[in-house]
């Protein structure tokens, strides 16, 4: 009897599993880019199953965008795919917790012949709350720069007015699929005032924020009433309601975009009147206001983004006194920008990133920085993982590495946050996207930095002033150590280009700098130019006497005459 | 209780939250100094004990409490805190211009107490400002009284919390073109203003009894009332109907002054105060008699068509048919030296001491419904207190030290020159703007009439 049933169930499991793949065989795949299998095996790799925890070499298994397993002792299908994990260093696919990458801004709507600017119907004026982002949602470059990135799933905000609409949440899977994990995750509302109509101004949008909420409060009530008592009037049912509904009833939380200190303080005034439950998202100074933040309990995303450090490296030796104070107080400022999120941190304020605004490919090097500036490895982690998924409501899902979740990984050629680590793989909802990691830069032995950073050639640059965009030609010979050559700029006394000698070139590391000497007008200016070698490009600053810096770029020209 | 208070907030690390509802109060004794107090007239070598923010004795030969520093002010001057009631410094969003009534709005949500202006006005002896909506609208938003608590990043610090509300309406040429020219609505004329001042009374009337009469319905039992719409624009209306809020008034001619002093008596309003009131000369009884008075420039006009007809013996004038007059700035740099602008009325209109430097002290004080509190040297007063080297209307004066609530907010010897609350650190030189750009009356605006943008002024 029992071995019967055995066999009936050994029976049934083959029959069954013979019914899985016979179905998938028997779709016809003209674009052949199905997939071979939905099992993957990453062997033998050094596994952070959660922030905090050291790696250990372990073996995962994924199965139809599960994590079947994670151990040494696990038994590989055969139809896996193994990934060879032996250099691989694996974490959790990172979260975004706002981001508008794929998002398209919705068109704006025609005013009707009747409008009057102030009072225009709420969809025209930014107050969209029924809207949802995944209505404006497509698979895009700048989607496909995030998962490069690291990133898995995303908090999709969308493009909008004062109250834009409801965020959702995507996985960042095949493309066949829609992707949507949950939808209508927050309503995302900022400052934004509409142009030329009623509210304008930030003043306006607070003013009318809580209108829109109390009288959606009091529409709930009046429909409540209406459900309940015969004899009552209809309640006004209108699209704002519907979308500010679960607001009201507190199920959605309310993302606002708050960026500065005042503008958090604005926010968090708000809700301490109408009491909605907060997200506080695109931070970028918000130092000054972490105890009120704390206090107020609420959620924090903070701009995966750091000041750009050019105003501190455009700081000259020579400066009078009163300049030097004036850049103690900018390099404090920037010290404390870059501290900023080790404080949100050390207060206990569990936080994750936002996207929004910020170039995908600098993510890495900013949260270096916070780093640098105090963040713990481990909380850099978890805002990518383990933060936003509790934020989500979907740590049971999301976050980290364990049997049962969903397969959101990132494979490592060393560890998270090292100079030179680079991601060779992503697997998104179980499906694998391979990226190029290029070799380590070799260390030169002699720290002859020449080897390294070559400047010799034919540079074409172009820089801005407040008189226009301006540029023109360096071209920088070699002779055994020393730099020489000249530089074509545009005739400030006329038309027409100058060419002129450069002077004091400096090569140190990868930081270049030089000076000319321009003739204007019986003036004698030294122009100074300064920046930061990439490869074939230059990016850093030309100043001007006691004009001023100003943006510079360069890059070098793949001239045949250039010898190197 | 406050220990208690304290005791609790530190438990649940509250402390700072704590903290900031509370602000600073100081002590500190200023001695041998000739008190201008403007009320109770001038006392030679005089000295003032501040108590925790309160001016606790005038007289002679006091002596400090321990712990209590003292300033020695011999040959020195003392007035109570210059009090500008009309001002933008300080704040993020002047003009909510998009519609003829935003009395939602509200200036204290865009209050910046980082903005450099407001120690400029403290150097200049301002220890509290009016920070108006702008002039775009006839019924325009509620403005904020603030204290000038310089080194705070928390606006709540600076609102000064113990001050009434007051809103701001507009009447003239900036509403009829913003809305009327602008926007092609109502108002497009004097008429129109008046018709939307009415208009937006008669209806919050409605807004009040609507919910006068669903609340009283809603208690009985079984009823069907539903709730009306709620409207924060209204609701300020009704209050400004109960009396609860002082409305100030941007407007320049005689006839639009006395438009809204019969609109004002028709709904049985009596806090009204006029701004600017260029012509309030030509009805000086009537404003005198109705309202609480002018607030006016010393010697500012022809900016505009409707601000040609003026004198500069008009806050004389004002103040001799017993109007309550003060001299204001409207603007960021007028108000680093409003003791200027008052000195100005005794050259023209021959006003005394006391007459010159009440018109920035004790009247501006009591046209924001504040003057228990401040705008003179009395005991029991708020210690807003300035000294100056020589007399505060001569010609040749500097301020010296400023006190807000007896903490000192500038002192001219001491201060550091660099007194930015917020540096970017990202820029070297932050933007100037050569052309002044913010802090005006029509801040905000520019967008809603391009094309005249350039042909009138914006005050």
């Amino acid at each position: 009897m029992k071995r019967t049933l055995f066999k009936a169930s050994v029976i049934c499991m083959i029959l069954g599993s013979w019914m899985i793949s016979s179905s998938t065989f028997a779709q016809s795949d003209p674009t052949g880019k199905k997939r071979i299998t939905s099992s993957f095996a990453i062997t033998n790799a050094t596994v952070f199953t959660e922030p905090g925890k050291a790696g250990v070499k372990s073996t995962i298994l994924i199965q139809d965008g599960v994590i079947a397993g994670v151990g040494n002792n696990l038994s590989i299908p055969k139809e896996a795919k193994l990934i060879a994990g032996d250099s691989l260093f694996v974490y959790a696919g990172f979260i975004d917790g706002a981001s508008n990458a794929g998002i398209t801004k919705p068109k704006d709507l025609e005013r009707p012949e009747n409008f009057v600017s102030s009072d225009p119907p709420d969809e025209i004026a930014g107050i969209t709350p029924s809207r949802s982002a995944v209505d404006q949602f497509a698979m895009d470059s700048k989607v496909e720069e995030l998962r490069k990135g690291g990133f898995t799933v995303l908090q999709i905000v969308p493009e909008g007015g004062m109250i834009a609409g409801k965020a959702a949440i995507m996985v960042l899977g095949n493309e066949t699929s829609s992707n949507l994990i949950m939808e209508n995750t927050a309503l995302t509302v900022s400052f934004k005032g509409s142009r030329g109509m009623y509210p304008g101004t930030a003043a306006g949008v607070m003013a009318k924020f809580r209108d829109v909420y109390k009288n959606a409060e009091l529409t709930k009530i009046n429909s409540d009433k209406y459900a309940s008592v015969p004899g009552v009037k209809r309640p006004d049912i209108d699209d704002t309601f519907m979308g500010m509904k679960d607001v009201i009833s507190k199920s959605t939380p309310v993302m606002f975009s708050a960026s500065s200190e005042l503008e958090i303080r604005r926010v968090l005034k708000l809700q301490k009147e109408l009491g909605f439950n907060l997200i506080l998202t695109d931070l970028e100074n918000y130092e000054g206001v972490i105890p009120e933040m704390k206090a107020a309990g609420v959620k924090v995303l903070i701009k995966a983004e750091v000041p750009d450090d050019k105003a501190i490296k455009a700081q000259k030796k020579d400066a009078t006194e009163d300049v030097k104070a004036q850049y103690i107080r900018v390099k404090e400022s920037f010290d404390k920008a870059i501290a900023q999120a080790g404080k949100l941190e050390a207060a206990g304020i569990p936080f994750s990133f936002t996207t929004v605004g910020v170039k995908a490919g600098d993510i890495g090097k900013s949260l270096k920085t916070m780093i640098d500036g105090g963040l713990s490895e481990t909380g850099a982690l978890a805002a990518l993982t383990t933060n936003p998924a509790a934020m989500m409501g979907m740590s049971r899902e999301l976050g980290t590495i364990e049997k049962g979740k969903m397969a959101n990984l990132v494979l490592t050629t060393d560890t998270l946050f090292k100079e030179d680590t680079q991601i060779k793989h992503v697997i998104a909802d179980g499906y694998l996207f391979d990226y190029e990691t290029k070799a380590k830069k070799k260390a030169t032995e002699d720290g002859d930095a020449t080897d390294a950073v070559k400047i010799a050639g034919n540079w074409d640059y172009t820089t801005e002033s407040p008189a226009g965009s301006g540029g023109g030609v360096i071209t920088i010979k070699k002779d055994s150590n020393e730099y020489s050559g000249t530089i074509s700029y545009d005739d400030p006394g006329g038309s027409g280009k100058l060419t002129t000698p450069i002077k004091d070139v400096k090569l140190d590391g990868s930081s270049l700098s030089f000076a000319f000497d321009v003739n204007a007008q019986g003036m004698s200016i030294v122009v100074e130019i300064s920046g930061t070698i990439d490869g074939n490009s230059m990016d850093g600053t030309m100043s001007i006497g006691q004009f001023g810096s100003f943006p510079f770029e360069a890059t070098l020209a793949p001239t045949l005459n250039a010898k190197l | 209780m406050k220990k208690i208070n304290y005791f609790l907030a530190a438990l649940l690390g509250l402390s700072f939250s704590f903290a900031s509802a509370q602000t600073p109060k100081g002590s500190v004794l200023i001695k041998n100094a000739t008190v201008l107090t403007v009320t109770k007239g001038t006392l030679q070598n005089t000295d003032v004990l501040v108590q925790d923010g309160i001016i606790k004795k005038v007289g002679t030969n006091l002596s400090a409490p321990s712990g209590v520093q003292t300033v020695d002010a011999t040959g020195k001057y003392l007035m109570p805190g210059i009090i500008d009631a009309h001002s933008h410094v300080g704040l993020d969003v002047v003009n909510e211009a998009t519609s003829p009534i935003t009395s939602e709005v509200q200036m204290k949500d865009v209050v910046n107490p980082t903005e450099v202006g407001i120690y400029r006005a403290l150097a200049g002896g301002v220890t509290i400002s009016h920070a108006m909506h702008g002039s775009a609208n006839v019924i325009g938003g509620q403005n904020a009284t603030l204290k000038h608590r310089w080194g705070t990043k928390n606006p709540n610090d600076i609102i000064m919390m113990d001050a009434p509300r007051t809103i701001k309406f507009a009447l003239g040429e900036n509403p009829t073109r913003v809305h009327g020219r602008g926007n092609g609505i109502q108002p497009s004329s004097r008429m129109g203003v008046e018709a939307v001042i009415r208009n937006g009374f008669n209806e919050a009337i409605q807004y009040k009894k609507a919910w006068a009469d669903y609340n009283s319905a809603s208690a009985q039992k079984g009823n069907t009332a539903t709730a009306p719409k709620y409207s924060e624009r209204f609701q300020t209306l009704v209050d400004i109907l109960d009396g609860k809020i002082i409305i100030h008034c941007h407007s320049y001619r005689a006839d639009e002054i006395y438009m809204l002093i019969n609109v004002a008596r028709d709904f049985n309003i009596t806090k009204l105060v006029f701004q600017h009131t260029n012509e309030g000369f030509k009805v000086a009884p009537e404003i005198a008699k109705y309202t609480m008075g002018a607030s006016v420039f010393a010697d500012w006009w022809a900016y505009k068509f409707e601000v040609y007809y003026s004198t500069a013996f008009n806050a004389a004038i004002l103040n001799a048919n017993d109007a309550i007059t003060s001299i204001n700035s409207d603007s960021a740099e007028l108000i680093r030296h409003l003791y200027h602008e008052a000195a100005k009325t005794q050259r023209y209109g021959g006003m005394t001491d006391d007459e010159a430097l009440a018109m920035i002290t004790i009247n501006p004080a009591r046209q924001l419904g504040i003057s228990e509190l401040v705008g003179s040297i009395e005991e029991g007063k708020q210690a807003d207190l300035v000294i100056f080297d020589t007399h505060p209307l001569s010609v040749y004066t500097v301020p010296q030290m400023t006190f807000v609530d007896g903490v000192k907010y500038f002192d001219i010897k001491e201060d550091k020159n660099d007194q930015r609350l917020s540096v970017s650190p990202t820029e070297m030189v932050e933007d100037i703007y050569l052309r002044q750009q913010t802090e005006r009356c029509m801040q905000d605006t520019e967008h809603l009439f391009d094309m005249a943008g350039n042909l009138f002024n914006q005050n």
